[in-house]
């Protein structure tokens, strides 16, 4: 039977579904950049503690080492310069838009599954447009997509000073 | 339509008794004006090619038998002008989420099995009473208007079919049957709320909705399951609002 698939084509057929939001409208692309902004928010978190980690000397943290003081600022020093190139000033700047969207576009979420800011029942005629999408919801969809960018142009600037 | 007088329709082709392998088949089918893609499905059937298999019965968008998906959104397709398309090819698949029996038939034997599991039905505490109803259940307008947008579901599967969450978690029972949960939930005549909230009040229950609102974009009978499952949500939450 068709259906009967294996765990690749399920994998694929899934991230096809998460991933492809057009056609099915303004909701569904609320849903996929949530989605995404969350898997990189993730993985950004896992790569902070790893390099704070490493700042501060990894394991041999719990270690006092005579030269502790010297070590530190040692290994500070190297991790500073490392991250100090335009390709991860521009990552932390779309980590900003992300941050950003995901957590007006998240508290909007939360409402929503609170029942607040939809529409009622309401019998349907045709040409009949979802009260689940309403027009406050549709507003603080576009509100989180403007704080994002807000805080995009911000960071941008921040890095590297295109405003001034 | 777009001053086109035919349309090539690609078509998902499976058959398991043959080799087994889904492919896609080309057919050039004349239009007229208000064609529908069932339309050109039966012509293709009825002068080009007998072995397609579909599905179809009222031609009217009640039945909801003619589900697929067409130009990569599930749509009836006895309720889907090719004028409305606005394309000269067409492509017409199965339903996604779901097994394909033969080329653009899906089985609908899970979507049904959710459908149940949330006991569409009015229960009563009383079984006789049940069984053998002695009077009428009086509702006011506004008692009705509560559930009645959610009771012009027609079980098309369209909703299952666009579901993010159901192609990723075959648990979930999928807007269509949460959405009949909260219809039946929401009746004034209704007497099992905490048996309804029991069914759904899982990981793989109500909690796993993400809110996408596709079910409610592809509906053709305007049900907004996705509101539906919201407002359960805020029952199950805050405690039932009905009086």
């Amino acid at each position: 039977m068709a259906g009967r698939r294996n765990g690749l084509a399920v994998l694929v057929e899934a991230l096809r579904t998460w991933l492809i939001p057009y056609r099915y409208g303004l909701e569904r692309w609320s849903y996929t950049l949530q989605r995404i902004s969350g898997v990189v928010i993730t993985l950004y978190f896992v790569a902070h503690i790893v390099e704070t980690g490493y700042v501060v000397g990894g394991p041999s943290v719990w270690t006092i080492r005579p030269d502790a003081q010297q070590y530190a600022e040692r290994v500070w020093t190297e991790t500073i310069k490392f991250l100090s190139n335009p390709l991860f000033d521009a990552g932390l700047a779309i980590i900003g838009f992300f941050v950003a969207f995901h957590t007006i576009n998240g508290i909007r979420l939360f409402l929503a599954h609170f029942g607040w800011g939809l529409g009622r029942p309401t019998r349907p005629e045709p040409m009949h447009r979802p009260q689940s999408m309403s027009p406050i919801q549709r507003a603080l969809f576009w509100a989180s997509i403007a704080f994002a960018v807000f805080a995009l142009v911000y960071t941008i600037d921040a890095f590297f000073g295109v405003l001034a | 339509m777009s001053g086109a007088s035919e349309v090539l329709l690609r078509v998902y082709r499976y058959n398991p008794s043959n080799s087994g392998k889904p492919h896609y088949q080309n057919y050039r089918v004349p239009t007229f004006r208000g064609m529908t893609v069932l339309d050109a499905l039966i012509y293709i059937k009825e002068n080009l090619d007998p072995t397609l298999s579909i599905r179809y019965s009222c031609r009217m968008a009640s039945c909801g038998s003619c589900g697929m998906t067409i130009n990569g959104l599930p749509r009836l397709a006895c309720f889907t002008q090719i004028s409305e398309l606005k394309s000269k090819y067409i492509l017409v698949q199965p339903l996604r989420n779901l097994p394909v029996i033969k080329d653009l038939v899906a089985d609908l034997d899970e979507f049904f099995n959710k459908h149940r599991l949330v006991k569409p039905y009015l229960i009563r505490r009383d079984v006789e009473e049940q069984e053998n109803p002695r009077e009428q259940y009086r509702q006011s307008d506004e008692e009705l208007e509560r559930y009645v947008q959610f009771a012009y579901c027609i079980k098309c599967a369209l909703c299952y079919s666009a579901c993010p969450v159901v192609s990723t978690d075959k648990n979930f029972p999928g807007p269509q049957a949460l959405a009949q949960l909260y219809r039946y939930y929401i009746d004034t005549r209704d007497e099992a709320s905490e048996e309804r909230i029991r069914i759904v009040n899982n990981a793989h229950g109500i909690w796993r909705c993400h809110f996408a609102d596709s079910c409610s974009q592809v509906c053709p009978k305007g049900v907004d399951p996705a509101l539906a499952i919201q407002l359960m949500r805020r029952e199950m939450m805050f405690g039932p609002s009905r009086g």
